[in-house]
């Protein structure tokens, strides 16, 4: 397996608040990788530098053997990375179908497009709902529809903050299938997940964040196991 | 570019539609208001209208609607500027006025021979667009955003005011073309249309008018399908939500500088136009006032739809010279009354919302 | 003593455009800063109080308390304005912006209606000095002491009084202020208004050298709007040393080219900043104080 996401050294603080701490992490291609950590811990930072919506103060980030770390936002985009946010970043004035064209229009014209489209509404179970403005969808649509945004040209990685977020458990359930699936077609997922049931549901491997530096990695039974993680953050999860 | 490893795609082989086809499937869409077979009617209807117009009124009438048509340029890239793609634009006059006094220094120095004033008309056009680009390179590329951008724009075209004001001397001339500061320039030819034995001068009358309109309808048309083509989406897209835009692989300063350099482009057009109806050009047309109107045009008109744009332009301009008749404060103030109230009543635009009013009771949902 | 001369004659074109820029921006900045609006109207509140200025003081009124009159008239239209048009606009402001662009057409327009193109002014007082051989006026030098003055009393409003730290307050977290029993809206109204009683004062004060026409707002709003982009949103860490900057800008340009080129350079250093410098010299400030 090769590393298709490396992260050396990173560093960010803002005023005297560091956000990332020395982060050394490789991300292995093919895998489903999932970030824990309590509040504060710095995950969304962590996925902010890599997206390259926050400039490091030193460290290097390498994505697919290119060292991107001072590259501007798009154009990691253009080189295989998506993203879902935590907050739907859907277009709420726009139809599902249009969030999906504008999606995809980047690298797919004309038939191409229209076809994608309507794999990705299959695949999101958003066929019904096609010319619906994307502000009415349900909570748990929207973020189906954004993950359709984020995997309809098949990104090499895909970056989840929070997927379930306010999901039901029926929902939450179905989620984890999709990303099984785009699992299944090649697709590298490295999520940002609050819910331990969850993770256990899909992650192949586990990193654990705490006060922006890695206090633990392993598969999920692993950091079950782990004293210091159960301390840090299992612990007070169950208050 | 992401290698597409394709399962979500289907190669098997369809008819292609021909590039022309889709961009006339492009003249409704998402981005626009009115589709179908009644929203066609009324159109070519309305064209045929203005078409038969200069039959049934007075030569005046003819010259005065062609000076209203020369204006609807300007607000419908302003449209595209502001309403479209979310950058709200105080100086679309400084590239009317560029290209104004661009096609006035072209022509009195070259002429009107061959059809010149053509050449003349696109290079001034052209000149406007490049400035618009320019600025809109600094502005977007430094990531300025909101109010900023309206600040740096009013600050331009009040800054060209000043300049062309203070050329009153003779040392202000290029080549045959003296700028003559306040009172502005004048004695430029109009458009001309090169014919067997002699050019067609198109004066304020019936050939001018059918010029206009023939651009108007074909502006229009353009512009609605620009809109709805991919790029169109992506305006919206960078409006609604800019950081999404972005973080779907769009470089959305490109396309904020591409929209504001077509907006300066057709405010140029406007410009040039307006030389070459009235054969003069003065500094005030950058001022604060005139600055002003484009944005009352739009704003009580209709930003986020061509449509209402254009005839919210029509229907201002209309009122406003109406009113110029008691005089032109008077009309200046029920302008500023009329900003004034759209914003806090109906701000969305007084055309479009009666447009979606008029939509609605035809039973047909918009966009 | 040429040399003495010389130096004279840089710093006072210098002061001269500092105080002009500090003075001219003072209540578009406040406005901005605190609330995040952008109030076009701006330059018709400068009008409204150099009118009143000019029209108390040859009604008999010492000049200092006509200047009051006007920064006060201003003020009270201010929060007439503010509470008729913009306080629906708060969550708006490119609309905001908008608005007070009508109000400006209607102020204009109705001013020289009413009063026509034109009003008596009312001189410079305090005659001139005189430096090496050339003379300067006495008032501008008082002008100069007003923008210190100004930047001043300002300073002391917003850091030392109970109603500067309510207003800090209000602006940098509403929901609390008004959790904690401010009452917001009122905040947002006595803001406004002191933001047009400073351009009212800005009026008043430069009323004894200007022509009065209802136009003459327009003189100031690209000085002012170009200062506050520069400075950015915070009034004492971006607008005075912007003002400092551009005022030695500008006071070059103007010594050498003329006044023209003065505003054309003025325009290019602004679209230089904030093209290496988004979000202006307060953002840049308070970011390498980390």
């Amino acid at each position: 397996m090769s590393e298709i996401l490396s992260v050396s050294k990173l560093n960010k603080s803002f005023g005297g608040v560091t956000v990332a701490r020395d982060i050394d992490f490789a991300l292995q291609a093919g895998t489903m990788h999932c970030l824990i950590g309590p509040n504060g811990a710095g995950k969304s930072s962590f996925f902010r530098l890599i997206l390259g919506e926050h400039a490091p103060d030193s460290g290097t980030i390498s994505f697919r053997e290119t060292d991107i770390t001072r590259m501007r936002s798009f154009e990691r985009i253009r080189r295989g990375i998506s993203v879902k946010f935590q907050v739907p970043g859907i277009f709420k004035a726009l139809s599902v179908r249009q969030n999906l064209e504008v999606a995809f229009q980047h690298h797919l014209h004309g038939h191409n497009l229209a076809t994608t489209v309507r794999r990705v509404l299959e695949f999101t179970n958003l066929e019904s709902e096609v010319e619906t403005a994307a502000g009415v969808l349900s909570h748990g649509q929207q973020q189906w529809l954004e993950i359709g945004m984020a995997v309809g040209v098949e990104p090499q990685l895909l970056l989840l903050d929070e997927p379930t977020a306010g999901m039901s458990p029926d929902e939450t359930r179905k989620t984890g299938e999709m990303l099984h699936e785009l699992n299944g077609r090649g697709i590298t997922i490295l999520a940002v997940e609050h819910d331990m049931a969850f993770v256990e549901q899909i992650a192949t491997r586990v990193t654990v964040l705490h006060f922006g530096a890695i206090f633990a990695e392993g598969t999920i039974a692993e950091i079950i196991d782990h004293p210091g993680v159960q301390e840090i953050y299992l612990g007070t999860a169950d208050e | 570019m992401p290698e597409v490893s394709g399962s979500f795609l289907d190669d098997t082989p369809v008819e292609q539609r021909s590039r022309a086809a889709i961009w006339l499937s492009r003249l409704e869409g998402p981005q626009t208001m009115g589709r179908g077979p009644v929203f066609w009617a009324v159109v070519v209807l309305a064209v045929l209208g203005a078409a038969i117009y200069p039959q049934f009124t007075n030569p005046f009438a003819v010259g005065n609607t062609a000076y209203f048509m020369v204006w609807t340029f300007m607000a419908m890239g302003l449209g595209v500027v502001w309403g479209y793609t979310g950058a709200l634009s105080f100086g679309q006059t400084a590239f009317f006025g560029v290209a104004g006094y661009a096609y006035g220094i072209l022509t009195i120095n070259v002429g009107a021979a061959f059809g010149f004033t053509w050449v003349a008309l696109i290079i001034s056009v052209a000149l406007a667009g490049l400035i618009a680009l320019l600025i809109g390179y600094f502005m977007f590329y430094g990531r300025i955003r909101g109010v900023f951008i309206g600040i740096v724009t009013l600050s331009v075209t009040l800054v060209f005011e000043t300049f062309m004001a203070q050329t009153a001397g003779p040392q202000w001339r290029v080549g045959d073309a003296r700028l003559n500061g306040f009172n502005g320039m004048s004695g430029m030819p109009p458009l001309t249309i090169p014919w067997f034995g002699g050019d067609i001068l198109l004066y304020p009358g019936i050939g001018l008018y059918y010029t206009l309109l023939a651009m108007v309808v074909l502006c229009y048309l353009g512009l609605r399908m620009l809109l709805n083509a991919p790029f169109g989406n992506v305006l919206v897209a960078i409006r609604e939500n800019p950081e999404r835009a972005e973080m779907l692989g769009y470089d959305i300063r490109l396309y904020q500088m591409l929209a504001f350099g077509l907006g300066g482009a057709l405010a140029g057009l406007s410009g040039a136009l307006y030389t070459a109806w009235g054969q003069y050009i003065t500094p005030s047309s950058m001022g604060l006032t005139a600055a002003a109107l484009p944005i009352v045009w739009v704003a009580v008109g209709g930003r986020r739809d061509i449509t209402a744009t254009l005839l919210g332009t029509l229907a201002v301009l209309y009122a406003f010279q109406t009113l110029t008749i008691y005089g032109s404060q008077y009309a200046l103030i029920v302008m500023g009354a009329l900003l004034v109230f759209t914003v806090l009543v109906t701000p969305d635009g007084l055309i479009a919302t009666a447009m979606e009013r008029i939509g609605r009771l035809f039973g047909k949902t918009r966009r | 003593m040429e040399l003495f001369a010389t130096i004279f004659a840089m710093t006072y074109q210098f002061g001269d455009a500092f105080a002009f820029l500090v003075i001219s921006c003072a209540g578009l900045a406040v406005i901005f800063g605190m609330m995040g609006i952008i109030n076009l109207a701006h330059g018709e509140f400068i009008m409204c109080g150099a009118y009143v200025t000019a029209a108390s003081a040859r009604a008999g009124l010492p000049l200092p308390l006509a200047i009051l009159c006007g920064a006060l008239v201003a003020g009270i239209v201010g929060m007439a304005i503010e509470r008729t048009v913009v306080r629906h606009l708060y969550h708006r402001p490119l609309d905001s912006i908008i608005a007070t662009w009508g109000i400006s057409l209607i102020a204009t327009q109705g001013v020289l209606i009413v009063l026509g193109s034109t009003m008596q002014g009312i001189g410079t007082p305090l005659g001139s000095i005189t430096v090496g051989d050339r003379s300067y006026s006495a008032y501008r030098l008082v002008l100069m002491a007003a923008a210190i003055g100004l930047l001043v009393g300002l300073y002391l409003l917003f850091y030392h009084t109970r109603f500067g730290v309510i207003a800090r307050a209000t602006i940098q977290r509403p929901q609390m202020a008004r959790a904690l029993g401010v009452d917001t809206r009122r905040i947002y109204g006595l803001t406004f208004g002191l933001g047009a009683a400073l351009a009212g004062l800005a009026g008043g004060l430069y009323a004894p050298t200007m022509t009065m026409v209802p136009t003459m707002g327009s003189t100031f709003i690209v000085e002012s709007f170009v200062t506050v982009v520069v400075g950015g949103a915070d009034i004492f860490v971006g607008a005075a040393p912007a003002a400092a900057i551009l005022a030695v800008i500008k006071a070059s340009l103007t010594a050498w080219y003329g006044q023209l080129f003065g505003q054309i350079g003025l325009l290019v250093a602004v679209i230089i900043v904030i093209r290496v410098l988004p979000g202006g010299l307060s953002a840049w400030l308070k970011r390498s104080k980390q």
